[in-house]
């Protein structure tokens, strides 16, 4: 099996764009909406509030008998002021029963908490302690989180530029940024995706993915990279649709594989890890997924444009070249 | 061959040594694991105080110490971030409500006055009080709930008698009077003093205070949060006036660590700044119990697949990639042990993804293998430029996901920082793993007749055969 990727690549190209332009208007679909007003949900990590998770005691006895009641809880929410809370009723591990609830509500103080787990408690039943989860967050710091998280994710791209420039040439270092920036776009695409339609949220550890995927792809990138110059070196007078078609050939293998391998903890974590990696190993799934794409479909191929366009065939014609083993 | 025996040797030897090391020492485990609270307290600038400096964050620290030693929680941990906050860990507290309220208010610092003949009493209270806080540092390993909390009840009642001894100037001279304090050496320079600097009204106060004091062989009680931190005299020549003009030094033989120490305390207690609790969270204990093992099975599972996939895929250098896969599977870890670094979930996940991802290396090997085979070169010619061509890709590859995992770690806070960390450390263990174990053991299987078989390499190869034998021998 040959792929020549340089014939179709406006079929490639225009994949690619469908994707992410559904992830631009699922992004500005989800700016407009009243209840997010961000282009992808955001979780407590960015906007603040109190999260507060229990589970009742079901060693107890008579504890979990009735199932709990989701406008109960409603209600008490509503008698404290809290009406507009998102409240969830969740399934614990063990008896895959409906025994937990999930709050989210603005701000709250001591008082105000404890006071609504003392409310709710006597109305659905007695909690285990051990299993409580709260969390508070002021709306500062998510917002510092946010911030440092996007100058990671941009402080990155730079050092990857810098690195690739110098290890390879200027074009191939913008072109690999592309492909970085197609996987950034369709992870977050497919999350504000997730979040209109299963109101799946993104926390900090959704910047984390982010820059995960940064790393990846622009390993798989730099595979085909390299394999490209090692042909430029060799063979300079060969048309540089063929030398790309047969670099990626050459490393599909490879590709197929690595993703392959990388993929199978993660979709592991994904089915049976824990709750707070679903997500986690979700972005990275898609991320992965886009990148292995792009390195193969997207990086290459612009490359091929920009030197037929640009005349720089050889290595002997490119400018600031680093490998000074050219024969 | 030679060679690639003892580097074999090595790498066993340091299999061994870290499957011990990690035994003995393993990892810590972060509060989403293992349970309990994390609160981060925020220093909030003022009018007066525009900006928080590392001096001010450092006094709020001191006083959140004292103050988290009093609830007696096993294992603290405290530190600062960023330029404005300080991150508390307490492990094993599910309920943050005690710690909150403790935590929440402005440090109280205050300079009283030592009741008449309270002399004797206040040194045999002191001594006990060594005692007891010894005693709590003991107990504090030990990890004995009950035992530490008995012990810091009887710390409290001394704490108490000991604040009856003191009585409160009229009107109190508190932190609010207080503009400096630090460690500074004596003339001599063998020893450390401790000095202080009162505004105007608190120098008034204090040279009220002292005046009452000097010669009687009565201290100056310097209280923070209602604990006396120094118990200074005043000298006979102050009785006179006082100590005037806004400034002391507290002599003591101290030594730099503890001057500095002392004039951490006090700047704390007369911090104006207040503080603000910007995030809690709290992580039941069997919750945390829960994730951890549900995400190292699927860690596991997942591992496995991927080892079977390398045999079944690549054969012979499939079973070697695993091999070495296993052996960067243990040293990792056992970094993670040498370097104490806190395991949080998703450090977990950054380490069983750079599994995942350290086969690649293998895989670019391989495949590089099976293409020089391919091309008819020899078994040995094939497997020596397999590791050779990789290596820039491998390196380039590597080097961009290191690069990505130092912004995360500089930039990053808390969780985002054991990602990186994690990731990181696996990248470079990978690099090794991939290089001198597969390399070795490569070399060494190819050395034995048996296993010189090219199709054990690259299954379905054109002309296997004569050519490709007759070279090997060579």
């Amino acid at each position: 099996m040959k792929l020549s990727i340089n014939k179709s690549r406006s079929l490639w190209w225009a994949i690619s764009c469908a994707i992410i332009l559904a992830g631009i208007i699922s992004m500005v679909i989800s700016w407009q909406n009243p209840n997010i007003r961000a282009p992808l949900r955001p979780s407590l990590d960015f906007v603040g509030g109190t999260r507060l998770q229990f589970e009742r005691d079901c060693n107890k006895p008579g504890n979990c008998d009735k199932p709990i009641d989701i406008n109960v809880v409603r209600e008490v929410a509503k008698a404290q002021g809290l009406g507009d809370s998102s409240i969830q009723i969740v399934a614990d591990k063990d008896t895959r029963k409906e025994n937990g609830i999930l709050i989210r509500t603005k701000n709250l103080d001591r008082e105000q908490r404890i006071k609504l787990q003392t409310a709710l408690s006597e109305k659905v039943g007695a909690f285990d302690e051990q299993k409580n989860q709260i969390d508070t967050v002021g709306p500062t710091l998510g917002r510092e989180l946010f911030n440092s998280g996007i100058i990671a994710l941009v402080v990155s791209f730079i050092g990857i530029i810098v690195y690739l420039t110098f290890r390879f040439q200027l074009d191939y270092a913008i072109f690999a940024i592309v492909a970085l920036l197609h996987d950034v776009l369709v992870t977050m695409g497919m999350f504000s995706i997730f979040g209109l339609a299963f109101g799946t949220e993104v926390d900090s550890l959704f910047i984390v993915s982010l820059l995960t995927i940064t790393g990846f792809s622009v390993n798989d990138t730099v595979v085909i990279y390299d394999r490209i110059r090692e042909t430029l070196k060799t063979n300079s007078n060969q048309k540089i649709t063929e030398i790309v078609d047969d670099a990626v050939n050459q490393t599909l293998g490879r590709s197929i594989n690595t993703t392959f391998t990388t993929m199978l903890p993660l979709f592991a974590i994904f089915l049976f890890g824990g709750e707070t990696l679903k997500n986690f190993a979700l972005a990275l799934i898609i991320g992965f997924t886009a990148g292995a794409y792009s390195s193969i479909f997207i990086a290459s191929t612009l490359l091929t444009l920009w030197r037929e366009r640009t005349g720089k065939y050889t290595v002997g014609e490119a400018t600031g070249v680093t490998d000074t083993s050219v024969e | 061959m030679e060679r690639q025996r003892s580097l074999l040797a090595l790498i066993l030897i340091l299999v061994i040594a870290a499957l011990a090391f990690s035994w003995r020492f393993p990892a810590p485990l972060g509060l989403d694991l293992r349970g309990g609270s994390q609160l981060t307290i925020e220093v909030k600038p003022t009018a007066e105080i525009p900006q928080i400096t590392e001096r001010e964050l450092d006094g709020v620290k001191k006083v959140v110490e004292g103050r988290i030693n009093s609830l007696g929680v096993s294992e603290p941990i405290i530190q600062t971030v960023g330029t404005n906050k300080v991150l508390v860990q307490l492990p094993g507290v599910n309920d943050p409500e005690q710690a909150e309220r403790v935590l929440g208010g402005t440090a109280q610092l205050e300079f009283r006055l030592q009741k008449p003949s309270t002399e004797t009493q206040l040194l045999a209270f002191q001594a006990s009080r060594a005692q007891l806080k010894a005693k709590q540092e003991e107990l504090r390993k030990s990890q004995d709930q009950a035992a530490i909390n008995k012990n810091l009840e009887d710390l409290k009642n001394n704490n108490q008698a000991i604040a009856d001894l003191f009585e409160s100037t009229k009107p109190p001279l508190d932190g609010k009077y207080l503009t400096d304090a630090y460690g500074e050496p004596t003339r001599q320079g063998n020893n450390w003093n401790v000095a202080i600097r009162f505004n105007q009204k608190g120098g008034e106060l204090f040279a009220e205070l002292t005046k009452n004091l000097a010669g009687t062989g009565r201290s100056i009680g310097i209280f923070l949060d209602n604990e006396l931190i120094s118990a200074p005299v005043v000298g006979v020549e102050f009785a006179s006036a006082g100590i005037t003009g806004g400034s002391a030094i507290i002599t003591g033989r101290f030594t730099a660590q503890q001057a500095n120490d002392l004039g951490v305390q006090l700047r704390g207690g007369a911090l104006p700044v207040p503080v603000e609790i910007a995030e809690i969270r709290t992580v039941g204990a069997t919750l945390g119990q829960d994730s951890i093992k549900t995400s190292i099975y699927a860690g596991i599972g997942g591992l496995i697949l991927v080892l079977i996939f390398m045999v079944v895929y690549y054969r012979l250098p499939g079973l070697i990639a695993d091999i070495a896969l296993i052996v960067y599977a243990i040293l990792t870890w056992a970094s993670f042990c040498l370097l104490n670094v806190t395991l949080t979930l998703p450090g977990i996940a950054g380490f069983i993804l750079s599994i995942g991802m350290a086969v690649d290396a293998n895989v670019l090997i391989f495949e590089r293998t099976r293409e020089e085979l391919r091309a008819g070169k020899s078994l040995y010619r094939s497997v020596e430029s397999g590791f050779y061509r990789a290596f820039s890709s491998i390196l380039d590859g590597n080097i961009t996901t290191v690069i990505a995992c130092a912004a995360l770690f500089y930039l990053g806070a808390g969780l985002v920082k054991g990602f990186a960390l994690t990731l990181a450390l696996g990248v470079a263990v990978s690099m090794f793993s991939a290089i001198t174990c597969s390399r070795s053991l490569m070399f060494v299987a190819i050395s034995i007749p048996a296993l010189r078989k090219p199709e054990l390499f690259c299954p379905n190869l054109p002309n296997s055969g004569a050519s490709n034998q007759a070279e090997v021998a060579k």
